[in-house]
């Protein structure tokens, strides 16, 4: 793990991206509660109303206390004083002199972050069986469920878009039974684009618009909706170029899993952008920044006889080990599922432009070309992005009880050997840290295959 | 008459249905389909209303993964072993492509691709509101248009309508099934060969139910009553055995293969012959409250339909009605509802079990001891 921390502190963007994913808590009640502003659940990346509306989305998990370490709020505090970029540099010097005890710490406080995330996942997975849903769902939807039961009467709303997996529709529909408080907020999309559909999704779009202004009291204008697609593509192009530019390239910014470690980081956050789009779209702009500016500067890894191996989906869930794995096998880990659904696309936001319009076009896009309305389709979207990766193989994560995703595998396989001819495979998932051995020896023989 | 003759007679009876020169569009038990535009347009709507065992849902494995729930591994099952009973399945010559789960598309997306049976597609929103209906309706164009093609000529309006009046007239007999006092397995096997055959079936069906009705059937006086909701009990699943076996009776079958189905009925004065035919379906999509499919007022409607038969039951009946929630294993809409449909009925005092199972042999003991226990608690 030293390896790791070592690299991310150089980063001092990704520690302001995972201080504001842990301390969410203490943000979010100042916003509810001295700020009086609305808190929106949201889950995978369709936080765009709520910002639009002027509500703070949050994916559920964030309302928790973590327990951080002393030190990253020490960090935290010292950074509203003197920045982050300070308090980065800082770390690096200090580390750099060899300072054992200080070194640890700094250890400690990246260690603490991926751990504490996952540790707070598993305990929402227990407790989400422990009231009610069957333990043959997919490891996100258990965690969905325990984050609700815990914490889900804290929001305003819930903002809830269908999708074509249907035990995540029902999970939706779940949540007023969960906690009867929260308006619940549907957008509809429909299921293919035939005829005039995109038409009716831009008026679901416009309903739950309606909800939202019920929800604030406050009118949500055409501008308010194209400022925020702004800010958010600046995200978006910022989060593309680390993933083609940079992750496809053959020198790293740093060492490959640590690059991993800040793409699955990315991942989680822009499921709602840390409750804050404005600040999230200056973290990403700088880490792509800083990242450029060591390249150019040429610290970090060449990495051009690593494969590159793209391990997907990990979205509902993932054995977050299987990057640092894979590194020590010698290959690197890529992480990209929100481009492969078509999620990361920009979304027009000029001034004749129809931004619920724009907004329906971009949701459909995904569901026609990214997640797909069947497994052909959507097996093709794997088949794309590990292309457009030049990926050397495929590590495909089978969720239990994922009836979605998982299922299209046997499928995936056939396309994959027949069409891009490189090897693929498949591990079972259940729950964080449960079979770290088996991913090990099923990793130590794919890797295998690079040699 | 066994599983096994129906099947046979059903056999022939297809056969026939294609030295006619009639084609057969296949599709998965569950609700929204419109089979009156299937036959419209000249070709028998196959319902797949088959349950499994132990082989059918091991010969799945080669496409899913063991944790896809147990009744859509053994669709592709039947399709990959075809055991005898089922030859019939060689004259599929369509399937539909649907999404009233992620299974279901799944399930015929391989059984189209690795059995090269060419597809249909229609899918259906998740949500029943204006919009949704609207979309439901460009599905049937594209749906109509489909067909249109493989016959290579229009669907007359009027073949829809006529068609629409046939499944109504048809479904309004068999809702009579849900009156009549008999023996929940002989009921089910009515329900299954009438949804198995069509509206070929209704004048059997009329001279059975009046023969039912003129000699009801005795009922063990001891037996306890059961409402079955959730999934279906298909073709060639003994689990109602299992329910009789341990001292219940079905009277009422809450499923794709039953009311739910049955009670899909279009009042006749909106079947008008000026209305376009495709908003008459649109309209039965649009009553379809009832159906696992829609967000986000299922289980608010599942509860207080269940809620009014149960007290309307008791009311007339002056028996107690328990209720067997069915979950074929990984069932997503059945299975991740069902803790809020226990709960919330029985805070209404009706006692609700859950009952989770997959095809295998082995968890038989297992189940009748719930159900035992389950009944033993209703007396
Ligand atoms: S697609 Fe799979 S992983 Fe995602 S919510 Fe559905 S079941 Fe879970
Ligand atoms: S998951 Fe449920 S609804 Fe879907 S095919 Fe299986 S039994 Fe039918």
């Amino acid at each position: 793990m030293s390896l790791i921390a070592d690299e991310i502190i150089s980063f001092s963007s990704v520690l302001r991206i995972a201080y504001n994913l842990l301390t969410g808590r203490n943000y979010l009640k100042r916003k509810k509660f001295r700020e009086k502003e609305k808190l929106v659940a949201v889950t995978l990346p369709f936080s765009d109303l709520a910002f639009a509306a002027g509500t703070v989305p949050v994916f559920p998990i964030r309302m928790h206390k973590f327990e951080i370490s002393q030190y990253l709020t020490y960090l935290g505090s010292a950074s509203s004083i003197f920045g982050w970029n300070a308090v980065s540099n800082f770390l690096s010097f200090v580390k750099n002199l060899g300072i054992e005890e200080v070194s640890k710490i700094v250890d400690d406080i990246i260690e603490n972050v991926i751990d504490t995330i996952n540790e707070k996942y598993n305990e929402m997975y227990d407790l989400g069986i422990e009231n009610g849903i069957s333990s043959d769902f997919c490891y996100g939807l258990k965690s969905l469920v325990g984050s609700h039961v815990s914490k889900g009467r804290n929001v305003d709303a819930c903002l809830n878009v269908t999708i074509r997996c249907s035990a995540y529709n029902k999970y939706l529909e779940s949540l007023k039974s969960i906690n009867e408080g929260p308006r619940q907020i549907w957008i509809d999309i429909p299921p293919r684009n035939l005829g005039n559909s995109l038409e009716l999704l831009t008026d679901n779009i416009s309903n739950a618009l309606n909800e939202f202004e019920k929800l604030t009291g406050n009118n949500v204008k055409d501008n308010d909706l194209r400022d925020h697609f702004k800010i958010g593509n600046q995200v978006k192009r910022s989060y593309k170029n680390i993933i083609y530019d940079i992750s496809a390239s053959d020198f790293y910014p740093c060492n490959p899993a640590t690059f991993s470690e800040i793409m699955a980081l990315l991942s989680i956050t822009f499921q709602d952008y840390n409750s804050n789009a404005v600040r999230y779209r200056d973290n990403i702009v700088s880490l792509e920044k800083e990242m450029r500016e060591r390249i150019r500067n040429g610290i970090g890894m060449d990495v051009s006889k690593m494969p590159r191996i793209f391990v997907t989906p990990m979205f509902g869930g993932w054995e977050p080990k299987s990057h640092e794995i894979i590194y020590e096998l010698g290959g690197r880990a890529l992480y990209a599922d929100w481009e492969l659904l078509k999620l990361l696309e920009e979304i027009p936001n000029g001034p004749h432009t129809d931004p619920s319009e724009e907004y329906a076009r971009f949701l459909m896009r995904a569901t026609e070309t990214g997640i797909g309305c069947d497994n052909d389709k959507l097996t093709d979207s794997y088949l794309r992005m590990a292309s457009d990766l030049n990926a050397d193989g495929i590590v495909f994560f089978q969720l239990f009880g994922c009836h979605s995703i998982s299922n299209c595998y046997a499928m995936l396989r056939e396309k994959v050997r027949r069409e891009l001819e490189i090897p693929i495979t498949a591990i079972t998932f259940n729950r964080i840290g449960e079979n770290v051995e088996q991913v090990k020896t099923r990793l130590g023989a794919f890797m295998e295959m690079f040699k | 008459m066994d599983d096994s003759s129906l099947l046979s007679e059903f056999t022939l009876f297809l056969k026939e249905k294609k030295q006619e020169g009639i084609k057969v569009i296949a599709y998965l038990a569950h609700d929204n389909i419109p089979e009156e535009l299937i036959d419209a347009a000249g070709f028998f709507p196959l319902r797949l209303i088959f349950g499994g065992n132990d082989e059918l849902m091991d010969a799945s494995h080669d496409f899913l993964p063991p944790s896809t729930c147990a009744f859509a591994q053994s669709c592709i099952g039947l399709f990959s072993v075809k055991p005898n009973d089922y030859k019939f399945l060689e004259m599929v010559d369509y399937i539909i492509v649907s999404n009233h789960c992620v299974s279901d598309i799944c399930v015929s997306e391989i059984i189209s691709k690795y059995f090269n049976i060419p597809r249909l597609n229609f899918y259906v929103s998740y949500t029943i509101n204006e919009n949704s209906l609207k979309y439901f309706k460009l599905e049937l164009q594209d749906f109509r248009n489909q067909l249109e093609v493989i016959i290579d000529r229009k669907i007359s309006d009027d073949d829809i309508h006529n068609s629409i009046l046939k499944f109504n007239n048809f479904k309004k007999k068999l809702l009579e099934i849900n009156e009549l006092e008999m023996l929940g397995s002989e009921k089910l096997k009515l329900i299954h060969k009438s949804m198995l055959f069509g509206p070929d079936f209704l004048h059997d069906l009329e001279n059975l139910i009046q023969k039912f009705k003129h000699t009801p059937q005795s009922v063990s006086n001891t037996s306890k009553d059961v409402f079955l909701t959730g999934c279906s009990i298909f073709i060639n699943d003994n689990f109602i055995d299992l329910i009789e076996e341990g001292g219940g009776n079905i009277v009422f079958f809450d499923t794709w293969i039953g009311n739910h189905y049955y009670s899909q009925i279009i009042e006749s004065n909106l079947i008008d012959i000026e209305t376009d035919p495709l908003d008459v379906l649109v309209l039965k999509f649009k009553n379809n409250i009832y159906g696992d499919h829609s967000v986000p007022n299922f289980l608010e409607q599942k509860v207080s339909f269940i809620q009014k038969y149960s007290e309307n039951y008791t009311k007339n009946k002056g028996r107690k009605l328990g209720v067997i929630n069915h979950i074929i294993k990984f069932c997503d809409h059945i299975s991740l509802m069902s803790s809020f449909l226990k709960d919330t009925l029985q805070e209404k005092g009706i006692q609700v079990l859950n009952l989770e199972r997959d095809y295998s042999r082995a968890n038989r003991g297992q189940l009748s001891t719930r159900i035992e226990a389950y009944l033993e608690m209703m007396k």
